[in-house]
């Protein structure tokens, strides 16, 4: 039997291309709400009031433990900016046609990635050589790290080289996204987005030749871009919060600290999503089947957090050694134990029982609702762990070498200087983001028109289907 | 009222037998009534057969339920018999119990689903009515259940979209 | 990717039930050749019963070796089935059709295999009844739920379950279609085992719903069974290299690998030796391929994660152990074969696209992958258990039995003989699914050009 002649055409509701050409990239777009306006104004005033805070951090500086809330907000902001651009490559490479709407939003987390490259340089003053102990112990004395006899600034050297690497490869994939957007807006825009655009979009026109190599630059960094988070994700998680804590050896926690970025990042693309339909005027792109897509992805993603966290809590339970106990109480039920509970409840039972119900899922309201929640959670995540990570300076040095945490920690609690990081520094990476939006539009202009091209609604005999192009 | 007769009209084409399925509606054959069988799966509606409801969501809770308790009562009844301290571990030990319960949860979860799909999908029903070998094998079976005195008006619609054979049982 | 065929359903019935109305010439000769070789298995298991554990190599301190090396194996082909299918379906991977119901059984047999090991390692495997039921109220005797060894058969029993019924409700259609084309006592056997489908749209939605809903579930599961099976080990702090928080996905994973690639080996042979070419396309084979280079970069990863944290400690055992795995004789070597068949060969060949679609190939390196996977199970649980621990009076290598290697051989000659008795009364490529493709793939054109594409229904 062939299928085709049982198929006829039905009626189209979605933008045309010249409707959705005039709201991406022409006058349509130009227009920005008063009330985005003053967003973003406030943002920048946050931005400074971070940037403050950093100052009076270093002055106010009495050890290693004062930097905790701030490697918490950086951790946090990597969790979340890094995890994103995942969304744009991810179902692509799956040939996911509903990803499309979404893939700049995406995307352009990578633009708040370039900001956090610049923050990790405090952080890196602050990270102790690998020969922190040597003036006490002895010259051969070196605290645990993954860096065995590296040089001693080793762990400052990589992570500053693959944050960069991540941002710039990020930040080469959205640009390289954005290409035939850019050629859109100089040819239909005006003014300095038209003068701007046509400087970026080198001569986009749009030839075989020309798709075929955006299509070739946006495969390779896009598996680039995933191995680069990989390697960050793995040496911050172990630079920053587990080779600071003597004994917590913990060789599942970088994966852990992957599957907690994909679930930020998932749900930073739905608040984004709901965000550019409430303020951006895209709802004829992004719609409930976006928020559906996602909200699945982000639910598998909050059972594995469960799924991480208990594959390390269980084995810790079960050893008993001294160093196992001492981790489970510093992360879990020590200093930090109502935080922990809080977590527990925001990162993984709550957006689980919410996002369940299919309902919820295939709602505009629903997915948004269990990201605020968890990024809220996630936040506090990162800052039971490297809180309580930067907090652990041993006492007493000879354990610090071996595997024991000498006296647990107290509960830190963040100055008025923390709370300026912690609300400053995400409004400057988000404020990064809405500024690149300035020029970009935060729907993918040419995805949309590809989109329509290789689908379209139909009916098959007397039902309605969608039938959709798989391109190789 | 159970309906004593069912016809089977065969049809060669999906078109002839979304016919079928239109000439019964215009004939005024109740939704429900008539069914359309086929060997291969078509996508929702395209023979403008009445969508079914299903309520198979229900029973995976349903079982889930039954399993954690039954681990519940397994595990926190066994390390209470024979309250024996092993590791160090306290006789209720929390976590490793939740391992158990999580299994036989979804034990539970799993048993109960294939017992809803079996039963929501109207089955085991070994009595087959009107029905033909050939719809195995790409042809379409319009079934209409009916009362006696309509046999015959559902013959002849069946007949006029063009049925290849008729069948009643 | 243009290699759909147009095929009618009396030819696809013809053809895929090619092995289930007839009966092919090898067919009995081979099952009798394997049955040859399971009735030795079973011999041996019988003068195990009889003489004691002592015929085996284990002795003090290495009381797990080749037995639990191969549960551990086929815990994790039995990976293949639930990955392969509800993953697929779920992200409703169109190629995944032919594969879905071979991948389903190899999950069971090869479940029903990996039991048989800590069975037959207990030495008296009528006493497991007691280790696991609350059986003994005369004595007062319960089993311990703090014990790993006791997740095990929960977790292995739900797997076992589950899939059989996943594997059962998926089979329903096609019991329908053997129904119409047998008579006797088989049309008997299948109008009973079909119960009565009809394929109306009610069965159909729920069989379409069923494939998704029990997909969801079984996958939880799936990833907790090779989990537990991970912290029979993880758990037990006084062995080197054991205690390590990362077994548990790493374990996961890297049945993934075995396991997809075992439905590879499979899926090849199917193709030989019933001349499937029309279904089993070398197309399949291109995308397993591409999910395996996937897969096998991330069980790199966590292959790395474990091995950079066995020396993390700094701690002068561990150290040991990991020199003497990778550097000591004879470890050396079976380490490097290991990574040789288990990554190195097959994931740079799999980067080419000739051999991607080349069905020879890919037969051969999806063995590789499996002797590697299982040298890899063999390395963490045999030197670890060899080197001198607390409370171990005495430390001495292990040495395989031949017994051992029989009982391998026989686990082999099982699965292979269950799945060939399996395809005399079952299609091995589920019928329904491939009329279903066939309904929802059509082309579609665009200016010069035709692309394959797929019908997607609406909410």
């Amino acid at each position: 039997m062939v299928t085709s002649s049982l198929i006829t055409d039905a009626v189209d509701e979605r933008p045309s291309n010249i409707e959705a050409t005039a709201t991406l990239a022409g006058e349509g777009r130009t227009a920005v709400s008063s009330g985005l306006k003053l967003f973003m104004w406030i943002l920048a005033a946050l931005s400074v009031i971070g940037i403050v805070g950093i100052v009076f951090r270093f002055i106010n500086d009495d050890g290693r433990q004062d930097w905790g809330y701030y490697a918490a907000t950086v951790g946090w902001m990597l969790t979340i900016f890094g995890g994103a651009p995942m969304v744009a490559i991810a179902p692509a490479l799956a040939k996911a046609n509903w990803v499309r709407p979404v893939a700049r939003i995406a995307s352009l987390g990578a633009v708040a990635t370039s900001v956090l490259a610049l923050l990790l340089i405090p952080l890196l003053f602050k990270l102790p050589a690998l020969t922190e102990f040597s003036e006490v112990l002895g010259d051969d004395v070196r605290r645990r790290s993954i860096w065995f006899d590296s040089p001693d600034y080793a762990p400052h050297f990589w992570n500053a080289l693959s944050l960069a690497t991540l941002a710039l490869v990020g930040m080469f994939m959205a640009y390289v996204m954005a290409i035939p957007d850019l050629a859109a807006i100089r040819d239909h825009g005006s003014g300095w987005k038209q003068r701007w655009a046509k400087k970026l979009a080198r001569g986009f026109h749009g030839r075989p030749q020309q798709w075929e190599w955006l299509k070739m630059r946006i495969g390779i960094t896009g598996a680039l871009y995933f191995a680069t988070l990989m390697f960050v994700n793995f040496l911050f998680s172990l630079d920053f919060a587990v080779s600071m804590v003597p004994g917590w050896k913990d060789s599942v926690f970088p994966f852990y600290h992957v599957i907690t970025s994909f679930q930020a990042g998932l749900a930073f693309v739905i608040l984004g999503a709901w965000a550019s339909r409430r303020w951006g005027g895209t709802e004829k792109f992004i719609g409930q089947e976006q928020m559906w897509s996602l909200g699945k992805f982000m639910l598998a993603t909050t059972l594995l957090w469960f799924y991480f966290f208990y594959s390390s809590f269980i084995v810790f339970w079960y050893g008993r050694s001294e160093s196992d106990t001492a981790t489970i109480k510093l992360l879990v039920s020590g200093p930090y134990i109502y935080l922990f509970w809080t977590v527990f409840f925001l990162v993984f039972i709550i957006p689980w029982w919410v996002m369940i119900w299919n309902k919820v899922r295939d709602s505009l309201w629903g997915p948004p609702i269990a990201a605020v929640i968890i990024l809220f959670g996630l936040f506090l995540d990162r800052i039971r762990i490297y809180v309580a990570s930067w907090s652990a300076v041993p006492d007493d040095l000879e354990l610090a070498t071996t595997s024991i945490l000498g006296d647990m920690p107290e509960t830190m609690w963040p100055d008025i200087f923390d709370i300026f990081i912690m609300v400053g520094l995400p409004a400057l990476g988000l404020l990064s983001i809405l500024l690149v939006t300035r020029l970009v539009p935060v729907v993918s202009l040419w995805e949309m028109q590809q989109s329509r091209l290789i689908s379209k609604p139909i009916r098959f005999l007397r039902g309605h289907a969608l039938l959709v192009g798989k391109p190789d | 009222m159970a309906a004593s007769n069912s016809v089977l009209g065969l049809y060669d084409t999906p078109d002839a037998g979304a016919n079928a399925m239109d000439g019964l509606k215009s004939a005024g054959f109740a939704l429900g009534t008539f069914d359309v069988l086929t060997g291969t799966p078509y996508p929702e509606g395209a023979f403008g057969e009445h969508v079914p409801q299903h309520r198979l969501f229900r029973f995976p809770f349903f079982g889930a339920m039954v399993g954690i308790t039954l681990a519940i009562l397994f595990t926190a009844g066994t390390q209470l018999a024979y309250p024996v301290v092993t590791g160090g571990k306290p006789i209720l030990a929390v976590f490793a119990m939740l391992i158990i319960a999580y299994e036989l949860t979804m034990l539970g979860a799993v048993i109960a689903t294939v017992v809803g799909i079996i039963f929501e999908s109207r089955l085991p029903n070994l009595n087959l009515g009107a029905y033909d070998a050939r719809i195995t094998e790409g042809y379409i079976g319009i079934v209409v259940e009916c009362e006696d005195d309509k046999v015959e008006e559902a013959r002849g619609v069946l007949q006029t979209a063009g049925a290849l054979e008729i069948k009643t049982a | 990717m243009q290699q759909r065929r147009i095929l009618d359903e009396v030819a696809i019935n013809h053809e895929l039930l090619r092995g289930n109305l007839a009966t092919p010439k090898w067919w009995l000769p081979t099952v009798l050749g394997l049955l040859v070789v399971v009735l030795f298995g079973f011999t041996l298991m019988g003068i195990m019963f009889n003489k004691g554990l002592g015929v085996t190599g284990l002795n003090r301190p290495v009381y797990w070796g080749l037995f639990i090396t191969t549960f551990v194996f086929w815990v994790g082909i039995s990976h293949a089935g639930i990955m392969i299918s509800a993953i697929l379906r779920l992200t409703q991977a169109e190629w995944r059709r032919p594969v879905t119901r071979a991948a389903e059984l190899l999950t069971v047999f090869s479940l029903l295999t990996a039991l048989f090991f800590p069975l037959i390692h207990a030495g008296r495997p009528w006493r497991i009844f007691y280790w696991i039921t609350p059986f003994d109220f005369a004595r007062g005797i319960f089993p311990n739920a703090r014990s790993p060894l006791v997740w095990d058969p929960f977790a292995i029993g739900t797997y076992l379950t589950g899939s059989t019924l996943f594997l059962y409700v998926a089979l329903l259609p096609d019991l329908g279609v053997l129904r119409d084309r047998t008579t006797g006592w088989k049309h008997s056997f299948y109008t009973v085992a079909s119960l009565g489908w009809r394929g109306n749209p009610r069965q159909w939605r729920l069989q379409t719903v069923a494939g998704i809903l029990l997909s969801a579930l079984m996958l939880p599961i799936f990833v907790s069974v090779h989990s537990i099976v991970s912290w029979d080990f993880a758990v037990t702090p006084s062995v080197e290299g054991w205690h390590s928080t990362v077994f548990a996905p790493y374990f996961v994973v890297g049945a993934v690998h075995s396991g997809v690639s075992a439905v590879v080996t499979m899926m090849a042979v199917m193709r030989w030796l019933w001349g499937w070419d029309n279904y089993i396309r070398p197309e399949h084979f291109d995308a397993l391929a591409r999910l395996l280079i996937v897969v096998a970069c991330a069980w790199l990863g966590f292959t790395f994660a474990e091995l950079i944290f066995g020396v993390y400690s700094l701690e002068a055992p561990e150290r040991a152990l990991r020199e003497m795995q990778m550097f000591q004789w004879p470890w050396n070597l079976l380490f490097i074969i290991f990574f040789l068949t288990a990554f190195a060969i097959p994931v740079p060949l799999w980067f080419f696209k000739r051999v991607r679609n080349n069905i020879a190939m890919m037969f051969w390196t999806s063995i590789l992958v499996n002797i590697g996977m299982w040298l890899e199970r063999f390395l963490i649980i045999v030197p670890g258990l060899s080197r001198k621990q607390p409370f171990v009076f005495t430390w001495d290598s292990y040495q395989v039995s031949p017994l051992e290697w029989g009982l391998l051989l026989w686990s082999f000659a099982w699965v292979m003989m269950l799945m060939l008795l399996f395809s005399k009364f079952f299609p091995l490529i589920p019928l329904f699914e491939t009329k279903e493709s066939q309904v929802f793939t059509t082309d579609v054109k665009i200016g010069r050009v035709n692309m394959p594409a797929v019908i997607r229904e609406l909410d």
